[in-house]
């Protein structure tokens, strides 16, 4: 069988174009069904491609949603789940803006907490994590870890931003 | 440096010069003695799960100083049995207090609590996360016998032996010990090391850190060692159980090997980890550690109140 093509662009098509909507690129491969979870709402036509080749990841995931862009609180959920992400906006099949997800200092009540002693699990609560960053003196300055790490304010737990559940909204 | 108002939550939310500045303050109302610091200044001490030591230490430190004191030791002869949420308890009794002790089963209480109270919150322990006057006061007692804690003469060298995987005092000590000149030694039973996070804070301040053989290389090497508790159902076979904890247990035989300055320490209650016989060297540390929890509670308290 012969190899499939393998520049980025066509490896996109080869899950399928859409014509208006939203692209997430480069999901690291095992966050690719939660990134997709997280974006299907009921109406939604959403297209996976799931272990694509990369260049700059060896495997990745891309999720297409039609006709919508996704929520500021979708784009916090994506920080967490898949830092590394590039978010891409189609209007009439062309990409009209192609950014890496945002990554915030601090997520507020995206996440719950995977301490099951956090308070956060039994009070009504909102959960907040801060981004975990380098030992370093400058630490503002120092590159965010990847995988990406956060600390519970709370509880003041570390995890990798993967061991976390999504809240419900 | 502004104390007044602040809330004391947990060890990692002081700098250096501030903690050097609780253990200053304490060190100067020790040496004052008893007085009415605290007069007409009402603490309310909100124990949702038992304590002997931090309870009385606490109540004893504000009522040396003429302040009153009120609270519960038992969470279900409150609200709280009844559903109410800890935020709600906290905003009715704010409206009572001027300092709210406060400890707390879950992990994360007391930065709650002081997120909606007007009036400080000390955290008196949040579940397995932090007790940040125990560290102060164990700051505070290695402070008063070894000055070169402070003035950095010396690398003191502090052995932590026991569980140092869920024991949040060794965990809290170990990172303000970050802000010091000193070597921390560690001994524990194969799965209750001290966890990574603890290690790379250690790396990250520059401390050096070594894994000791066994309690008789600890006790030979160090300045202080820092005892903790195993506790039993950490083990699921009762008989590794009882063949650890025999290996984790000082006696006073033991110390024949220690530098004649080696001071052991324990949060307490200690159980089976240090022989009586040991009460009896000069090497036990234990009960005047607990003592010091006064004057830096007094320490904490006052600056809080901002009436230091």
């Amino acid at each position: 069988m012969t190899e499939p093509i393998t520049t980025s662009a066509s490896r996109v098509r080869q899950v399928e174009a859409i014509a208006n909507g939203t692209v997430i690129d480069h999901i690291p491969p095992a966050m690719t069904l939660k990134v997709a979870a997280l974006l299907t709402g009921t109406e939604d036509q959403v297209f996976i491609g799931a272990n694509l080749r990369s260049s700059r990841m060896g495997r990745k995931g891309v999720v297409k949603i039609s006709n919508r862009e996704i929520s500021p609180h979708e784009a916090s959920c994506l920080a967490l789940i898949a830092p590394t992400a590039t978010v891409c906006i189609i209007r009439d099949f062309s990409v009209v803006t192609k950014q890496p997800v945002p990554v915030p200092e601090r997520f507020d009540d995206v996440a719950r907490c995977a301490n099951p002693n956090c308070v956060t699990n039994h009070e009504r609560w909102p959960t907040r994590f801060v981004v975990v960053r380098g030992p370093s003196e400058a630490r503002s300055a120092a590159p965010i870890e990847v995988p990406l790490r956060v600390r519970c304010v709370y509880c003041e737990r570390g995890f990798a931003a993967g061991e976390l559940a999504l809240l419900d909204r | 440096m502004r104390f007044a108002g602040r809330q004391v939550l947990s060890i990692a939310d002081f700098t250096r010069d501030e903690i050097v500045h609780v253990l200053t303050v304490a060190s100067q109302v020790e040496q004052r003695g008893r007085g009415a610091l605290f007069s007409g200044k009402l603490m309310a001490t909100l124990f949702f799960e038992p304590s002997t030591r931090t309870r009385l230490s606490f109540e004893a430190a504000m009522l040396h100083q003429g302040g009153q004191v009120m609270g519960f030791s038992d969470a279900a002869s409150t609200s709280t049995k009844k559903g109410e949420s800890l935020a709600d308890t906290i905003r009715m009794v704010e409206q009572y207090v001027d300092v709210i002790v406060m400890r707390h089963p879950r992990d994360g209480a007391a930065r709650l609590a002081a997120e909606v109270s007007r009036v400080p919150v000390i955290n008196g322990g949040d579940g397995a996360n932090q007790h940040p006057s125990q560290t102060f006061l164990d700051l505070y007692t290695i402070a008063k016998l070894f000055p070169a804690l402070l003035t950095g003469d010396r690398q003191l060298t502090v052995a932590f032996a026991g569980d140092l995987k869920y024991g949040r005092t060794v965990h809290s000590l170990v990172s303000a010990l970050c802000h010091f000149k000193v070597k921390i030694l560690l001994t524990a039973p194969a799965g209750l090391e001290l966890p990574q996070q603890y290690l790379d804070e250690c790396a990250a301040a520059g401390l050096p850190v070594e894994i000791a053989s066994g309690l008789p290389e600890a006790i030979a090497a160090s300045d202080v060692l820092y005892m903790t508790r195993l506790q039993e159902e950490r083990f699921p076979d009762p008989v590794e159980f009882d063949h650890i904890k025999a290996s984790y247990r000082v006696n006073a035989a033991m110390l024949r090997s220690a530098k004649p300055e080696l001071r052991i320490l324990h949060p307490l209650p200690r159980i089976n980890e240090i022989a009586t016989d040991v009460d009896f060297t000069p090497h036990a540390h234990y009960f005047p550690q607990a003592g010091n929890g006064i004057p830096v509670r007094q320490a904490l308290v006052g600056l809080v109140l901002g009436v230091l």
